[in-house]
């Protein structure tokens, strides 16, 4: 069945690498690692490493009445989404962005909200949680915040699976628009995971490095968090044309699956039925890829079983593939990572560069594939796939193809 | 340190039988996986009231491993 295309119109990043877009892609096409120690170290908390947003002050991007009902994910989610709106040429009140959707992810929720009270309530002994404890911090509070803000009145809720969580609100935004249901939408994925629960509770699972994050190399030593948001607009194409947008790539296709399996340990069928159904969908062969944005890591197992199934999909044509991990340089921001990586692919396409794997020191003998190790190439990108593997093997893979 | 409280521990964990666990056994064969492992090790740091770091983890291959290391915190403490 013949479906309609989907552009990306649209971009908007706030990260690690900083405040806006030009700052994510001033960091990865430098190969400047975001990840530093964190300067709020909290004494009994081990993990000493994080991609926070630098020089963030909300002050400067909302009125002290806005802040009171915004919770830090849902501050980083406007302000990327106002990004990426303005960067699409729609205007608030226009009616092309007042009827579109709004699909927001996140992983986590609004933790900071949610935690601030809970120690009123359960360490200090309060007896009174604050009112807006429920309307702040609960897991959809991004998507009507979002809302809320750009004026968009189409279809609006949040999505939550993980680190995949913003590929799949960025899947589902593309599917509604495929099947004719709206011509616009804005979707991506917002987490701000540094609150003291999170932290111990990411300490408890003794997967975050002391070291750094190096995607695929011998001394890897785990993940690093991270922080922000990625949003996109995307639009049909014959929307975007009538209007003359700029077009970053179109989104082509989609892989959903289900390891059906481990809580935590990936599972190969997963991810290599998850790839090749996001070619099939996109109706590209694997000679057709020219980049992948790796899940990427930087733990023992992620690496080696995406590297493994990368070959198993691609076969001769692995070693030909570009497969980085920007998390290497934006850090593991949770949902939000998969919606910022696709920002770098959709990027990456439109500039012909390929954003490389910082912290790059020797690759493991398990991973044998072509990682660009720290610092960028220049490449006409024909294809590219944004590869997005979640805790409770929920895998999600989204195609984008150079738009001509 | 005790086998049996060890053992007790990696039975709950893994819905193994207690006396299936030996000090020679290998915790991948009692059907540990990564994620088992690390929650064995805190329902171990509860039991002991320890700190067991996260560098040991790559050292750990069998139930005796465990027994060492325990001992040797229990030393250095």
């Amino acid at each position: 069945m013949a479906t309609r295309r989907v552009m990306i119109t649209g971009l908007g990043a706030i990260s690690g690498l900083g405040l806006n877009l030009q700052n994510f892609w001033d960091g990865l096409s430098t190969g400047r690692s975001a990840i530093s120690p964190l300067d709020f170290p909290i004494d009994d908390v081990k993990i000493s490493l994080g991609a926070t947003v630098p020089e963030f002050n909300p002050d400067e991007y909302f009125t002290a009445s806005e802040l009171t009902i915004l919770d830090r994910y849902s501050q980083l989610a406007v302000i990327a989404a106002q990004e990426a709106v303005n960067d699409s040429g729609l205007v608030r009140g226009g009616s092309i962005l007042t009827d579109a959707a709004t699909i927001i992810g996140s992983a986590c929720g609004g933790k900071h909200t949610d935690e601030a009270t809970y120690e009123q309530l359960y360490k200090k002994n309060r007896t009174r949680a604050h009112p807006l404890t429920i309307p702040k911090g609960m897991p959809s509070a991004a998507a009507s915040m979002v809302s809320l803000h750009l004026g968009t009145r189409g279809p609006a809720f949040g999505l939550s699976s993980a680190c995949a969580s913003g590929s799949h609100a960025i899947i589902q935004g593309m599917s509604m628009i495929q099947s004719g249901m709206i011509e616009v939408a804005l979707v991506g994925a917002s987490d701000a995971p540094f609150t003291y629960g999170l932290l111990k509770s990411w300490d408890a699972l003794r997967v975050a490095s002391d070291d750094t994050c190096r995607p695929f190399c011998k001394d890897r030593s785990g993940m690093v968090l991270g922080e922000g948001a990625g949003m996109l607009v995307l639009e049909s194409e014959e929307h975007a044309k009538n209007r003359g947008a700029k077009i970053y790539a179109e989104l082509a296709g989609c892989g959903m699956t289900s390891d059906a399996g481990h809580i935590t340990r990936p599972d190969i069928l997963g991810i290599t039925n998850a790839i090749e159904n996001a070619l099939h969908h996109a109706n590209l062969y694997p000679d057709d890829i020219d980049y992948i944005n790796a899940h990427g890591t930087g733990t023992i197992v992620n690496d080696a079983t995406e590297t493994e199934a990368i070959n198993r999909v691609f076969g001769y044509h692995a070693k030909d593939l570009a497969v980085t991990s920007t998390k290497s340089m934006h850090g593991h921001a949770l949902g939000a990572s998969s919606a910022l990586e696709l920002v770098a692919s959709a990027l990456a396409i439109y500039n012909e560069t390929i954003p490389p794997t910082a912290n790059f020191t020797v690759a493991d003998e398990t991973c044998d594939l072509d990682y660009v190790p720290n610092e960028a190439r220049h490449k006409v990108i024909r294809a590219a796939v944004s590869n997005s593997f979640a805790f409770g093997g929920l895998n999600a893979v989204v195609a984008l193809k150079r738009y001509t | 340190m005790s086998l049996e409280i060890i053992a007790a521990i990696i039975a709950k964990t893994t819905n193994c039988k207690i006396e299936d666990v030996k000090p020679e056994s290998k915790l991948t064969e009692l059907g540990l996986s990564s994620l088992d492992t690390i929650t064995m090790l805190f329902e171990l740091e509860e039991a002991f009231d320890i700190e067991i770091p996260n560098e040991v983890i790559s050292s750990i291959v069998t139930v005796n491993d465990i027994l060492g290391k325990l001992n040797d915190l229990d030393r250095s403490a």
